[in-house]
């Protein structure tokens, strides 16, 4: 029957529009006509920037939108546009390009790409030895043509247009009187720009050679004009930059993204290329990966695994209580309970955190004063994994009760009295019935909290960004940090600054680990559909 | 009929915020302008006659205690000099991020403020432009001026210096009838002292754990240091948290803790927070804190730190300053615009009372009525720039958990203290 109707949609399309109304027809290719100039313009301005990784998925989607529109055959799917766009932007495309930094070196001192560091290098200019500075003054015609006069330290004077130097004297030819700094007056045809007059033009004048090679002068600052070079000269064909002042040349070194002398002297900043496996070769051969890996991993999946834990219990517990129907106000309460829900986890956790101060925190100052001992929240590592669960008990538990509370809804009460009259106590009727037939419905859930949890840098990082310290490491852990917090400081936290790219191999490594960690408790979840169905 | 239209508006939407969200970040092109010094070049061309001359603009990121002050002055120069100023407020430390993503793509500013130990970062990612002082350059502060100076090269205007200094509650001193500690050896007599006498309810001294800045002044008097310094800055491959120096304070530190003159846990606001209710006599703070210090009541007197066996304490300068993207299109006009406006009398005094740390401008600093601020001034005068090579990233955690590590008894100091030289060798040796 669905496949019928499909086919009968199917067998619509544009045509069937046309036979409809010329005029719905029409709306399609019109509305398809200025969406796609405008994604086309977009594409130009994108591809002529070299955005390709942003170019791409946008042509992806531009496509896709013409041939679900166009096609008889996919055109019943183009309600699915929207959706396939999103799935594009911001599944697929992040996905994608994390993938692809991961073999780039996309780092501190390599963020540019090899055209911008070409041009970043272009801007630098030295004065060569043994030139000399002039003062400057400006002259401008109503056209926008400037000539300077310029007095050098001798008290010697020039005037300098765009491709003349030559020696001038005030009260000469078309050069006004001097004023009292020895500077003309007037200069016939031009205007004379004041000082701070001049400030407004400085665009149009920055960067410009006055004068005629080799007598050439830039303005460099209000008060100094200067015989300017140009340091780092590019040479396309060769891929070479030569330094014009000690005359060495940079050769591109396409391994590590930077132009490199034969002394091995790179030239700042570098650029972003193609490194392969590196980064992961890297991981791997990390002492960080020899040093304390193993106990980290353990942590972060006995965090995963009590994180599930005790929300689901307490969740669970407390859907339970709540789901007596008799019970008074239980709506008020039930929506009390969810409060930790609705409070974004980062201010919770540092609510927490004060909480757990050692010193002024109040769960620590009530309890030295009721038992005369209270847990060293912080600098313990025992009590700052206890610490770290009550956060992440207090901040998930609503989640699970909300699903719990669902799910005890959906189990049907005849079993319970089928129970009863087998003459099961409350305690087997939860353990028999109630729990089994839970979990089949959110096992899945559970997995997926488990997931989440395993790489919930935003708990871990604001508590004590994974302190209290491990001693005796090669790399600096903590005996809280979960593995995406202590990958995240060997990513970011490593001698020459942020590593981008190197934190992108890590999260797939991760990715793997959890992929693997997800099937293995999948295998378990297939286990609790079987007790259901001997229920 | 109404679903297709629908369909067709979101897909338009679609388009259309995509297209908008990409403008705003796609990348201006950037013409390389190659001159060959060896050649004739050719003259310039003329500059276009302009009918309406737009107004040159400027786009300066600024933190939210600044920004109000460069706009109210850049409005009034603005009129005079013909120039549109736009500042755009950024919390200060995302300036930091947010440049390096902007810079490449053509959207970021022609002036931004920040520290000075981002330069390593901003100078590997070729984001700064050099910064010419010009005339003005000798009523800078010179430490500043040498913190803005990266491979001899000076890539920011300073505008403020800061440091930490000792303070300690006098009241306390006397009441326990100590005098205030002149070398760290007097620290540890005086936590004894009052410890003993109060009955543990009130400490001699205390320090943020985890926290090498706090921890280098300790570090420097007993000789130790971070990274060598040369000529050329600080050199990565020097690391001297385990020299002799090193060792010494860490052995130092060690010997408080096994005594328990020294706590654990001890963050920010509780160092305060017991400095201010009466409970610890010194504490190491820096001007960030003098407002609610002051707020507190509390008796305080700011000097230098003690001594070790080598020198008096010596804290890390922080400076902060104006710096010039290399990614500006106008970068003679920022340049001007920062001799001609910012570095004069006025703006330095209008920065300094909005936010009173020591001014980098001299006759602002000098003029600075302010006795708490002149004895911050004279501790951090033997203060010592931090290092804004990119590999003091790896010593934070390093040498912060081997504070910590110590404090809490983990560790003993020298074994400490050569674990995290060890870590840092071993990130900066991986990094590179």
């Amino acid at each position: 029957m669905m496949v019928d109707t499909k086919k009968s949609r199917g067998s619509k399309g544009p045509l069937a529009a046309l036979s409809k109304g010329i005029g719905r027809y029409i709306l399609i290719l019109l509305g398809l006509a200025i969406l796609d100039a405008l994604g086309i313009w977009l594409l130009y301005l994108l591809i002529r920037d070299g955005a390709w990784p942003v170019a791409t998925p946008i042509a992806v989607i531009l496509i896709l939108i013409n041939v679900l529109n166009l096609s008889p055959k996919l055109f019943p799917i183009r309600w699915q546009i929207p959706a396939g766009a999103i799935v594009i932007l911001i599944i697929i495309f992040p996905m994608v390009y994390t993938i692809y930094s991961a073999f780039t070196n996309y780092s501190d001192g390599h963020i540019l790409s090899k055209q911008q560091a070409i041009n970043r290098l272009a801007q630098d200019t030295y004065l060569p030895e043994g030139s000399q500075t002039y003062n400057w003054t400006a002259f401008r015609t109503e056209e926008g043509v400037f000539s300077l006069w310029l007095v050098d330290q001798g008290g010697e004077d020039y005037l300098v247009t765009l491709d003349t130097f030559q020696d001038a004297e005030p009260g000469e030819g078309i050069i006004g009187p001097a004023d009292e700094n020895g500077v003309p007056e007037s200069l016939e045809g031009y205007q004379r720009l004041a000082r701070l007059e001049v400030i407004k033009y400085l665009p149009e004048l920055d960067g410009i050679q006055f004068g005629i090679y080799p007598d050439q002068v830039q303005i460099v600052d209000l008060d100094y004009a200067a015989p300017l070079v140009q340091r780092y000269s590019y040479d396309p064909e060769l891929d070479t930059i030569i330094d014009e002042k000690s005359g060495i040349v940079y050769y591109a070194n396409e391994d590590e993204g930077y132009y490199t002398s034969l002394e091995d002297q790179n030239l700042i900043p570098g650029y972003m290329v193609w490194v392969g496996v590196h980064n992961f070769e890297r991981l791997f051969q990390s002492p960080a990966f020899r040093g304390p890996f193993l106990r980290i991993f353990a942590w972060t999946i006995a965090f995963a695994v009590l994180s599930v834990l005790t929300t689901f219990a307490v969740g669970l517990l407390v859907a339970i209580a709540f789901n007596d129907p008799d019970l008074k106000g239980r709506k008020l309460i039930r929506s009390l309970l969810l409060i930790p829900y609705t409070i974004p986890g980062i201010i919770g956790v540092l609510i927490w955190k004060g909480m757990l101060n050692p010193h002024l925190g109040l769960i620590p100052l009530t309890l030295e004063r009721m038992i005369g001992w209270a847990p060293e929240f912080y600098n313990n590592p025992f009590w700052a994994k206890i610490g770290i669960l009550l956060i992440n008990l207090w901040l998930g538990y609503p989640y699970m009760m909300l699903i719990s509370s669902g799910a005890l809804q959906a189990i049907p009460d005849d079993i319970y009295d089928a129970a009863a009259v087998d003459g099961a106590s409350g305690w087997q009727k939860f353990w028999n019935i109630t729990l089994p037939l839970l979990l089949v419905s959110v096992g899945p859930l559970l997995i997926a909290s488990f997931v989440f949890n395993f790489n919930n840098f935003s708990v871990i990082y604001p508590f004590l960004e994974g302190k209290p310290p491990m001693a005796n490491t090669p790399t600096p852990a903590g005996h809280t940090d979960i593995l995406i917090s202590y990958t995240y400081r060997i990513a970011f936290e490593g001698g020459g600054g942020s590593d981008y790219a190197y934190a992108a191999a890590i999260t797939i490594v991760i990715f793997f680990i959890v992929a693997v960690l997800t099937l293995i408790q999948y295998q378990y979840t297939r286990q609790w559909e079987e007790v259901s169905e001997n229920v | 009929m109404k679903k297709k239209a629908l369909s067709i508006v979101i897909a338009a939407i679609l388009g259309l915020s995509l297209l908008l969200s990409a403008c705003a970040s796609a990348p201006e092109p950037t013409e390389v302008v190659v001159v060959e010094p060896t050649d004739v070049p050719e003259p310039t061309d003329v500059p276009e006659p302009t009918e309406v001359p737009e107004l040159p603009k400027i786009v300066i990121w600024a933190d939210e205690t600044r920004s109000p002050i460069i706009e109210e002055v850049a409005a009034l120069y603005a009129e005079v000099l013909g120039i549109e100023v736009e500042v755009v407020q950024l919390g200060f430390g995302d300036i930091r991020d947010q440049i390096k993503v902007a810079g490449p793509a053509g959207e970021g500013p022609d002036i931004f403020i920040g520290a000075h130990d981002w330069l390593g970062e901003l100078v590997a990612n070729g984001l700064v432009a050099e910064v010419n002082l010009g005339a003005k350059a000798d009523s800078f502060f010179g430490p500043g001026v040498d913190a803005f100076t990266y491979d001899g090269v000076l890539y920011g205007m300073p505008y403020a210096s800061e440091n930490i200094a000792f303070f300690c509650n006098p009241d306390l001193l006397e009441e326990y009838s100590v005098a205030r500690p002149e070398t760290w050896d007097d620290v540890t007599a005086m936590s004894e002292t009052i410890i003993t006498a109060s009955g543990g309810e009130v400490a001699g001294w205390t320090i943020q754990s985890n926290d090498p800045y706090h921890m280098l002044p300790l570090v420097s008097a007993y000789g130790g240091y971070i990274f060598g310094w040369t000529d050329a800055g600080y050199d990565a491959q020097d690391v001297g948290l385990d020299s002799e120096g090193g060792i010494a304070a860490a052995n130092w530190l060690a010997d408080m803790s096994t005594a328990g003159y020294v706590e654990a846990g001890v963050d920010y606001d509780v160092m305060h927070t017991l400095f201010e209710q009466g409970q610890v006599a010194c504490i190491g703070t820096g001007p960030w804190a003098l407002s609610r210090i002051r707020e507190s009541g509390v008796a305080y007197e700011i000097s230098a730190y003690p001594a070790g066996d080598a020198t008096n304490g010596r804290p890390f300068l922080g400076v902060q300053g104006f710096m010039v993207s290399a990614f500006s299109e106008n970068q003679l006009l920022a340049q001007t615009l920062l001799q001609e406006v910012v570095a004069t009398d006025e703006f330095m005094q209008a920065f300094f009372d909005i936010d009173p740390r020591p001014s980098a401008w001299m006759p602002v600093r000098e003029a600075t009525a302010d006795l708490d601020l002149a004895a911050f001034a004279s501790a951090g005068s033997a203060g010592m720039p931090m290092p804004a090579i990119p590999e003091m990233s790896a010593v934070w955690s390093a040498a912060g958990n081997a504070e910590e590590l110590i404090i809490s008894g983990e560790l003993g100091g020298e074994e400490a203290f050569m674990d995290a030289a060890e870590q840092i060798r071993t990130a900066i040796a991986e990094g590179n």
